[in-house]
């Protein structure tokens, strides 16, 4: 005779585990965010599509047999002949021989959809633009996150652990375990129906008037790499402000030589060919807050990318202007970028002229590959990173 | 559901009082009837009613789930552990016909994990309490500030990898000291000069597959990460044996299974669909190997060719690999139309031999090639150097690594011995090192 007894306790023995895994998800959907970055299609698009983030799995890996083992497999009242094709290798991304111990090989993606929102909650939720003060004629409208209520769904950075801990407890007593004598090893874990998640709405706020100056280096030794970086750079910038600060003003300025003021498609999109004069770009730019943004009503932030190299008789020139932009501004953000050189080597001439004024006005960081792009961004905006370099 | 525990009692109780006719000696079973989730939140932690935390049964998890829910595959029907009593899952939503069949299946399960020679070093009956040992001590360098859920977590990580790179039978590991005092003895009467140039100062002196062991033997590292790679070590030992004996397992239950529920004097309407599933459950999976189909094919053929005795002796003394070798004949290749196949040059996959007369015994030599955990690679220590470093070896036959993995796990290998690796293989014929 056997022994029969019905399943009792109301844990739920994997919710630690999956917990667990949905943080790695979670971390690698940041990890994965150049992979928009990167995607051009998304430049310039309105705040409504959904995006789709190839991200990495999480593998497990062991040691496996790669593709020169032999199979075996049946078939029964089939026709198979030596040297008969039965289908394709597992493509790339795909992995996995059928029937094969081992698992698959290839890289495991998870193509995880996710909102603008919630983009903008895994990417920009602890930053803000520094420095932001009130200026006179606030009409400019914010979208702001305002506090409204628990849900018991919701994403992991709004989990609201006193809260979920409490239903826990509640649930604990309802089904009457007690810890105390509970069978050794046996707990009471948390239940998907435990967490609760706060809930946020939008919500209108006036507020104050900033622009923001993008500058970028389009001239001939800005490389094809180079400018992927900085469209990155600014990609995120784009993002970040678009989905933070509804109604800010955005500047566009790319330069060779000389500088043009552009809209955001040409921008993002258009390329040059001359020698590098980076103060035609701060000229026009003083000159358009003089025009246009008067610092007593604005805040103005400025982010340039470049990679450092200036035609030498146009520094003195430059540093001039740079200081002006210092003067009025909110924050001058400057990027280099320089894909070619090891952390050894030394910065670039801009990023040298300029590094005496580094301090709460000027903050200068230095990209040097694709994974630098997220650290430089939330260094110059003031995250959670320090701004050390 | 529209039965009783009563019931299943009763139907438990026909079952086991057949089975006894029938000679089949197994644990106490020990049936916990469960729901859907709570069935693959135990099959995910391998059925162990208690298991440590970690992200990768967290995984499985939302993977089954997944797959249960968009209907791709239904969950295990059975799911039972080699413990003493044999714990098994029924789930609740089961139909009463499913459970009978299950209980019967179980039976044979249990039986095999009692009798097979290759579960003698498992120790069934303190399997569950050792889980739940490791799980506290687990929690517990989690909770140590000194420690805490990243260290523990890259240590698992890293032992996980790993967790099959030891032994097999759960050997005790030897002292080098005994293994040199052997070789010493063996170099003293050393007469036709086999020894001449036998080095005694390696170390390890002979080739040691027991990565794991090896590590937590000689590894300069923490206790608890120490004890972590016991604890994984442990583990892999436990489930070696069912990895070597899937089809033999799986074919003994499905016998079981079928003979029990012949004689089981079932009325119709669940007997019927008692057949069906079993016709279902042990159907060829075409292009592949289907164990249970597998295993069931050959024990009944043994029990005509040989008698049920020769199906008892089997299940008792062979393994996968003995068990194919010695009962899968050539009218058995030809009849399960066994073929090889392999990736050619990454364009298609193509098949490479049949069971015809001239191809069969190739066949059945790959097919031997790729059971019993032989698609686990094997790899051992072959010397720890003075200044710490670790030599490993892969034992190549003729099947390449993967050697993107390969490279992740020897990172695994060095974060555990704490100090520098090498890795040797061969790739496309060529040696290949990594470190």
């Amino acid at each position: 005779m056997s022994v029969f007894r019905e399943h009792k306790t109301v844990a739920d023995r994997t919710a630690s585990d999956r917990r667990r895994h949905k943080q790695k998800i979670e971390k690698a959907i940041k990890e994965g965010i150049h992979h928009i970055v990167a995607d051009e299609s998304i430049i310039g698009k309105d705040g409504k599509q959904k995006y789709r983030i190839p991200v990495r799995g999480i593998k497990e890996y062991r040691f496996v047999y790669g593709s020169n083992g032999k199979q075996v497999g049946s078939a029964p009242g089939r026709d198979v002949k030596r040297g008969q094709k039965i289908g394709e290798p597992p493509s790339q991304g795909q992995g996995g021989q059928p029937n094969n111990a081992g698992g698959d090989k290839g890289e495991e993606y998870y193509d995880v959809e996710i909102t603008h929102e919630e983009l903008a909650e895994y990417l920009f939720s602890e930053l803000k633009l520094p420095e932001l003060q009130r200026r006179q004629l606030s009409n400019i409208d914010t979208e702001k996150l305002k506090r409204k209520g628990y849900r018991h769904q919701g994403i992991m950075p709004r989990l609201d652990r006193k809260k979920s801990a409490i239903s826990r407890i509640k649930r604990m007593k309802a089904s009457r375990f007690d810890p105390d004598k509970a069978e050794e090893g046996e707990t009471f874990s948390f239940h998907e129906d435990d967490l609760v998640y706060r809930h946020y709405k939008m919500k209108k706020k006036p507020c104050t008037n900033a622009v923001i100056f993008f500058v970028m280096d389009v001239s001939g030794s800005m490389s094809q790499e180079k400018k992927f970086l900085a469209r990155s750079f600014f990609f995120l910038l784009y993002q970040f402000l678009r989905l933070k600060y509804e109604t800010i003003d955005i500047v566009f300025i790319s330069h060779d030589t000389q500088a043009h003021e552009v809209d955001e498609k040409d921008f993002f999109e258009k390329a040059s060919t001359g020698g590098t004069k980076a103060s035609s770009a701060l000229v026009m730019a003083n000159d358009i807050i003089e025009k246009r943004y008067h610092p007593s009503s604005w805040n103005i932030y400025l982010f340039q990318c470049s990679d450092g190299d200036n035609f030498q008789e146009d520094n003195e020139k430059f540093l001039e202007e740079a200081r002006k932009i210092m003067s009025i501004s909110q924050l001058y953000g400057y990027c280099e970028i320089e894909p070619d050189v090891s952390w050894l080597s030394d910065p670039g001439k801009l990023f040298q002229l300029l590094k005496p004024f580094q301090g709460n006005k000027l903050k200068e960081v230095r990209i040097n590959k694709r994974d630098d792009v997220w650290p430089a961004f939330t260094n110059l905006i003031g995250g959670t990173t320090s701004t050390e370099e | 559901m529209s039965y009783k525990l009563e019931n299943l009692k009763e139907w438990d109780e026909k079952i086991v009082t057949l089975a006894k006719k029938h000679s089949l000696d197994w644990y106490e079973l020990d049936y916990e009837v469960v729901d859907y989730h709570e069935m693959i939140g135990a099959m995910v932690h391998h059925g162990m009613p208690s298991m440590y935390s970690h992200w990768s049964f967290g995984k499985s998890f939302e993977q089954t789930m997944n797959r249960y829910n968009v209907g791709m595959e239904g969950l295990p029907y059975e799911l039972i552990i080699n413990s003493n009593p044999s714990l098994a899952y029924l789930m609740r939503e089961n139909p009463l016909y499913l459970q009978i069949l299950i209980m019967a299946h179980c039976v044979g399960h249990s039986d095999f994990f009692k009798n097979n020679r290759m579960f003698k070093s498992t120790r069934p009956e303190s399997v569950i309490q050792r889980l739940r040992a490791a799980k506290k001590r687990i929690q517990k360098y989690v909770e140590d500030p000194h420690v805490g859920i990243d260290l523990v977590e890259r240590t698992l990580d890293a032992c996980q990898a790993l967790q099959f790179q030891t032994t097999k039978y759960g050997q005790v590991r030897r002292p080098h000291e005994e293994i040199k005092a052997e070789y010493v003895e063996l170099i003293n009467n050393d007469k036709d000069g086999r020894y001449r140039n036998f080095n005694i100062n390696m170390y390890p002196i002979e080739p040691d597959y027991d990565l794991l062991g090896f590590i937590e033997e000689n590894a300069d590292i923490a206790d608890w990460k120490r004890d972590i790679v016991h604890i994984c070590r442990e583990e892999g030992q436990y489930f070696w044996p069912q990895i070597q004996t899937k089809i033999m397992n799986e074919g003994w239950a499905s016998m079981t299974h079928y003979e029990l529920c012949h004689e089981l004097d079932l009325p119709g309407e669940l007997h019927l669909p008692i057949v069906k599933m079993h016709n279902a459950v042990v159907r060829p999976h075409i292009g592949s190997i289907n164990p249970y189909h597998l295993g069931f094919y050959l024990f009944q053929k043994i029990k005509e060719r040989h008698g049920i005795d020769e199906c008892f002796l089997a299940r008792e003394v062979c393994y996968d690999a003995s068990f194919l070798r010695q009962y899968l004949t050539e009218e058995d290749c030809v009849e399960l139309n066994l073929f090889s196949y392999s990736e050619k040059k990454k364009s298609s996959v193509t098949v490479d031999d049949v069971s015809d007369e001239k191809g069969w015994k190739e066949v059945k030599e790959d097919l031997i090639k790729n059971v019993s955990g032989g698609s686990i690679p094997v790899v051992y220590v072959d010397e720890m150097k003075r200044d710490g470093m670790l030599i490993v070896r892969h034992e190549h036959d003729g099947r390449d690594l993967e050697i993107k993995h390969a490279n992740e796990v020897v990172e695994y290998i060095k974060y555990l011995w704490g100090e520098q690796v090498r890795f040797y293989t061969i790739l496309e014929d060529e040696p290949w090192e990594i470190d």
